[in-house]
């Protein structure tokens, strides 16, 4: 109390205030003390493991190899991972044991990137995304009970990011029970969200690469664009950003000829970002066509066109067919009457993947989802 | 205001709630009134005192707000707002209990813009430190001030002088400001019906209007729809008090790119009167055509349009640029089969980087998709070939 009249706080204050302040920082201490710090040194905890194994509620990856025909087949420990579970009443998860610290998950995620994600002989690759997205959404749920944030935290969400947004390009058309692409969108946008917010409070070394990449794969939002013209001067001018500014531009000022060149430059997992795009921009490119060049005597050359919207010629002759533009032998006629759009005869997204293809080359997948691609 | 003890405070809130004094009543609430500063009403529990003297809710409201002048003092504002939630709240019990009675509303006016001043300094608070996402504080502010907006919008049984419906707009514009800060202006929309269906909407004041028209105009902006926008900016614009010179300007930066893009372009004399020269070469660079002046105007004066949020709507204005330079081959070549490469080559002239004839033609087709050049392209030809009557509409006659 005597340092508070040293301040020279007023008189009332100084019987009162000083008091009300000490009584505050103890509380805030309190609250700290009760954030739970994780114990469990495994991928998942044995209570859990020994529960679903009694309960028969293993995944088949889990499983030890030779007991999977059993009726109750015994779990591997080594390959055991804690399985997202929703919040309920009266569920505690809050138990130090059951919960892993950062660096167990960073191991869990590396185990399921390497050993599953990236697995060449487990299939199909729509059950091995099932399951990794389950883990890795539990990972997420162990690093929110924490309070965690610093570098494991920006690795798990960078790892997760490159997953999910090579997910939603390999399983691009698949049949909504096996791939929901709107559940990937969401949690996606998720950690996206939260790996700008923690890129916003200190620096880290991929900040580029996931700047472009949101901007990309959030095409066209005014929010992403203002966010990444706020971006600190080095991140804003790195090379993936102004890439993806210009793609941006390009989308804005709806020259979709400029757009698709562009993308030409995208490396792999920024092609995957962009795809879910490239669908409209194909379109709108078209659509433009059929009224700039509108004429009875159009001539338009298919492989000129094919060319100008990246893809092969019979699927730039398919996609001309479903917009209702004619086609006569080498050429296109435009004609802006004919333009026409109907959802339910829409051609596949997934014949449209020359571009992303192309990219892919030789990497592995765990390469891609490291970020070493 | 700043002596007076405790006892004497309350006496003279007492005294305003039962003589229905709302524009006193408020300013004793307001933190724009002296009387915050006061330490002798700074108590550690103002609560005793308050149930003293005042009945339930105002007892509840006072002692709340006194706690936040404690915790305004000490630039404590997470607690401050904390408490003023306290304030709101009590105070919309008392709001309600007012039947066909309107006199409190300059006190809910005081209330809820603290509210708002108080999330604000808080969120700022908290991300000084790293704790607290942005837009938490200020969206709990706005669901608060969304009750207090409906008890106004549904108060049906008063006559119309005294009918809690004339707070509406002033509630309507606090939420706007608030949208807008945390950029969800999707949630605009409901409260822009509210006051369109509305039989008061040009009988409240002229200030009140001026505002609302200023933010329903940059939502209209924010919607592509240009004319709408310019149609409210205006009105906004004109109808701002002469001393206003600020909020003159202000309103002004959003009006000018939107008039650009209707084709009307600002004096000079106007840019100099209020200050806002950055559009000067941006005006000159679209009137002429000038891409190369463009694109260095928005790159030297980037960072004042981004932090206004108008750097997007400028990129709009490249369309309109290209227009006018494709005008201007046009008119230099005197021909109406006007070769593809003529319109190449005055984009080199602008410096434009990688352009090659495949974007030139992805431009004119756009701009013949715009109903801004009326032709068609032949690639056989590689001509544009243009009406022969009017080919470039005057901008004004698009959207």
């Amino acid at each position: 109390m005597r340092s508070s009249a040293a301040r020279g706080a007023r008189p009332l204050a100084r019987k009162t205030g000083g008091r009300k302040r000490e009584e505050h920082r103890e509380a805030q201490v309190k609250a700290e003390d009760v954030v739970p710090r994780g114990t469990c040194t495994s991928m998942c905890p044995i209570s859990e493991t020994r529960q679903r194994e009694a309960q028969n509620r293993l995944h088949r990856f889990e499983m030890l190899a030779g007991t999977e025909r059993e009726r109750l087949p015994r779990a591997d420990t080594t390959r055991v991972v804690k399985e997202y579970s929703r919040p309920a009443a009266g569920k505690d998860a809050t138990r130090a044991s059951d919960l892993r610290p950062p660096d167990v998950l960073l191991k869990t995620v590396y185990y399921l990137v390497d050993e599953i994600a990236a697995c060449p002989t487990l299939k199909p690759w729509t059950e091995v995304y099932s399951f990794v997205f389950d883990r890795l959404r539990s990972v997420r749920q162990d690093m929110v009970i924490q309070r965690i944030s610093g570098p494991e935290c920006v690795s798990v969400l960078e790892r997760t990011v490159r997953f999910l947004l090579y997910g939603s390009y390999r399983l691009c058309g698949q049949p909504l029970r096996l791939y929901d692409p709107h559940i990937n969108n969401t949690h996606l946008q998720e950690c996206i969200s939260w790996l700008l917010e923690c890129y916003s409070k200190g620096q880290h070394k991929h900040q580029n690469e996931f700047q472009a990449l949101n901007l990309l794969y959030n095409l066209g939002s005014p929010h992403a664009i203002q966010h990444t013209l706020e971006l600190p001067h080095g991140v804003q001018h790195s090379a993936p950003v102004q890439l993806a500014l210009a793609v941006s531009s390009a989308y804005m000022e709806r020259n979709p000829v400029r757009l698709l060149r562009l993308a030409q430059r995208l490396d792999f997992l920024q092609a995957c970002a962009l795809h879910r795009h490239l669908h409209s921009c194909r379109k709108d490119l078209l659509l433009l066509y059929s009224h700039g060049h509108s004429s009875r005597n159009c001539r338009f050359p298919i492989q000129k066109l094919a060319d100008l919207l990246t893809l092969e010629c019979s699927v730039a002759a398919q996609l001309c067919q479903t917009h209702g533009i004619q086609l006569n032998g080498d050429y296109v006629v435009f004609c802006k009457s004919s333009f026409s759009e109907n959802p339910s005869k829409q051609l596949e997204c997934a014949v449209m993947h020359k571009l992303e293809n192309d990219k892919q080359e030789d990497f592995s997948i765990g390469n891609i989802i490291h970020g070493i691609a | 205001m700043a002596h007076i003890t405790i006892n004497q405070y309350l006496q003279q809130v007492l005294e305003a709630i039962d003589t229905r004094d709302g524009v006193f009543c408020a300013e004793l609430l307001s933190f724009k009134h002296p009387h915050v500063a006061n330490p002798r009403l700074q108590l550690s529990s103002p609560e005793d005192k308050c149930q003293q003297v005042l009945e339930p809710p105002y007892d509840e409201m006072v002692a709340a707000h006194l706690r936040c002048t404690y915790a305004v003092s000490n630039h404590d504002f997470v607690e401050a707002y904390k408490y003023q939630t306290v304030v709101v709240q009590s105070f919309l019990k008392a709001f309600q209990a007012h039947k066909e009675e309107n006199w409190a509303l300059p006190v809910m006016f005081a209330v809820t813009l603290d509210l708002r001043i108080f999330a604000n300094n808080a969120e700022q608070q908290l991300q000084k430190k790293g704790k607290g996402k942005v837009g938490d504080m200020l969206e709990k502010a706005a669901e608060q001030l969304m009750s207090c907006f409906r008890v106004c919008a549904s108060d049906n049984r008063a006559g119309i002088d005294d009918s809690k419906k004339w707070g509406m707009l002033f509630l309507i514009n606090q939420l706007f400001k608030i949208y807008f800060k945390i950029n969800k202006l999707h949630l605009c929309k409901p409260l822009i019906r509210a006051i369109d269906s509305s039989n008061l909407k040009d009988d409240y004041s002229m200030a009140q209007r001026v505002t609302y028209k200023y933010y329903v105009g940059r939502k209209a902006m924010f919607d592509s729809n240009f004319k709408l926008a310019e149609e409210y900016l205006s009105f906004s614009f004109q109808h701002s008090h002469r001393s206003c010179q600020r909020n003159k300007r202000l309103i002004l930066i959003y009006l000018l790119p939107v008039k650009m893009l209707l084709g009307h372009m600002p004096t000079n004399q106007l840019l100099r009167k209020y200050d806002l020269m950055q559009f000067a070469d941006v005006t000159k660079a679209v009137s002429e055509g000038n891409l190369l002046l463009l694109n260095e105007a928005l790159g030297k004066h980037e960072t004042f349009f981004i932090r206004c949020g108008i750097f997007l709507i400028l990129e709009k204005l490249k369309i309109i640029t290209y227009r006018n330079l494709f005008k201007k081959v046009y008119l230099l070549l005197k021909t109406h089969q006007l070769p593809l490469d003529a319109f190449l080559v005055a984009m080199k002239m602008m410096q434009v980087e990688e352009v090659d004839i495949d974007e030139v033609q992805c431009i004119l087709a756009n701009l013949i998709y715009m109903g801004h050049i009326k032709g068609y392209i032949s690639h056989q030809h590689q001509k544009l070939v243009v009406s022969k009557q009017n080919p470039f509409p005057p901008l004004s006659s698009l959207s």
